[in-house]
């Protein structure tokens, strides 16, 4: 479950970042007038939650292609620059973009007069928030999974520690102890091993983040602007009282069935 | 104290127990006698509601033991003593663990536990086997140990199936006596055996037949 929740905690927390590293591009209509192209940058600017605009004009725009496009150096430099697009490039603050956020901002650009288009990677945020969903609907399928086969684990586990000691519970009982005096001890018993596995799962799998991080395995996927993160304290307290919870669910249906 | 009004008891077709009657009084000594599978196991362990009757009713203490609650039934046992044929002790525990577990049960602990529990090793005279383990003691010695953990709880009533069935002669004496001195302190004692010797010699005792039932 741990190493479950591992990789879906650097998948969302990837398509967070994804999500969130939103830039708006404003292209400005042909022969904009630079007293215009001043009050579109001073009302974007009076936004909140912008980080910074640059304003391209065409011959900018024109350098800015030909970087992205130097096989085709030859070809751009018969085209006149003034047939370029003149944008402003708006690059938000992180922690203010989403999606309601970025549209609000859309639909009050384009109803401007001096801009022609307002581009912004509407369709691959769409494709971003489906991936998100889906990751969220797996998830929980597959937390949903592994809770009821930590439980099957754990009633199974102290199953056998029931017929270990029928005998015993039997001589208990006719001696006068109370089901609560007999399962008290299981249900502790079944809670140390679910610390103690706990433990164990998560020393495991901080030493293999640990490993994986010391061989530089995260570096290759920083190429990829991948971050490897390890669980959170919250994270890891979840999964603490989920395995609890497990423990004493698997200890409360074993013993149901002998009491 | 004890009464089996009209009791039957069948598993199937095959009917263990028909029309049983009897009564047992405060402080008494009572017999149940049989051949095997008469039913005298199925009668002991009625009275600690481990079976039910098929038909009719036991009562023990004027609790109806039929429509006895699950919750209920450890506090009945812990009024009545069992002693088992084959001791059921537990072997990881040592003697004074052992007899100790049914005061434990009762939520009693500390001081009345060592005090209770020794005394009762010296009244069976296991006192100084009280550290060791039951698979070290001899069967007489076993069912010594079952005795005094049947009798630290002060149960009204001392319920023993054959007790001395794995028993030797010599050590079969031994026991009887040590249940007559309980029994002689006013604790009922009903014992299920079909050894004819061993009713003949213990003198004033009842004799329940139900083989006759």
């Amino acid at each position: 479950m741990l190493f479950f929740l591992l990789c879906y905690a650097n998948i969302y927390n990837y398509m967070n970042i994804f999500q969130k590293n939103n830039v708006m591009i404003v292209f400005l209509k042909s022969g904009a007038r630079k007293k215009n192209r001043q009050n579109i940058m001073n009302f974007i600017n009076k936004i909140n939650g912008i980080k910074k605009i640059k304003y391209y004009g065409n011959k900018s725009s024109m350098k800015f292609l030909s970087k992205r496009l130097k096989n085709l150096k030859s070809v751009l430099k018969k085209i006149n620059p003034k047939v370029m697009p003149s944008f402003i490039k708006i690059y938000f603050k992180k922690s203010a973009v989403s999606s309601i956020f970025l549209s609000n901002i859309y639909l009050r650009l384009t109803s401007i007069k001096g801009i022609k288009l307002v581009y912004y990677n509407k369709m691959l945020e769409a494709k971003i928030r489906q991936f998100m969903f889906f990751t969220k609907v797996i998830g929980l399928i597959l937390f949903l999974f592994l809770l009821i086969l930590s439980i099957f684990i754990s009633y199974s586990a102290i199953k056998l520690i029931i017929l270990r000691k029928q005998n015993e519970i039997e001589i208990l009982r006719l001696i006068g102890a109370t089901d609560g005096y007999i399962r008290i001890p299981m249900f502790i018993e079944g809670e140390i091993g679910t610390v103690l596995a706990f433990l164990v799962s998560i020393s495991l799998l901080y030493s293999i983040y640990k490993i994986f991080i010391f061989y530089g395995f995260d570096s290759f996927l920083n190429f990829f602007h991948i971050k490897i993160i390890f669980l959170n304290a919250m994270q890891i307290g979840v999964v603490f009282l989920i395995a609890l919870i497990s423990g004493i669910a698997g200890t409360y249906l074993s013993s149901r069935k002998f009491f | 104290m004890i009464e089996f009004n009209h009791v039957y008891k069948n598993y199937d077709k095959n009917y263990i127990l028909r029309d049983l009657n009897f009564t047992v009084n405060k402080g008494e000594f009572i017999f149940i006698t049989g051949p095997s599978g008469a039913g005298k196991t199925t009668t002991l362990k009625m009275l600690i509601a481990m079976e039910k009757p098929t038909h009719g009713a036991v009562k023990f203490m004027g609790t109806e033991l039929n429509d006895i609650k699950k919750s209920e039934i450890p506090f009945l046992r812990r009024k009545i003593g069992f002693v088992f044929q084959d001791f059921k002790l537990l072997p990881k525990r040592t003697v004074f663990q052992n007899v100790a577990l049914g005061l434990e049960v009762s939520g009693v602990f500390g001081d009345v536990i060592t005090k209770n529990v020794s005394e009762l090793l010296k009244a069976v005279e296991l006192y100084t086997k009280k550290d060791e383990y039951p698979l070290s003691l001899s069967g007489g010695e076993q069912q010594r140990v079952a005795i005094a953990r049947a009798l630290v709880q002060n149960p009204q009533v001392l319920l023993a199936d054959e007790p001395t069935g794995n028993l030797d002669e010599e050590t079969s004496k031994i026991i009887i006596n040590i249940i007559k001195s309980f029994n002689n302190k006013g604790t009922t004692v009903m014992l299920a055996t079909h050894d004819k010797h061993l009713i003949a010699d213990t003198g004033r005792a009842r004799v329940i037949d139900i083989t006759k039932a």
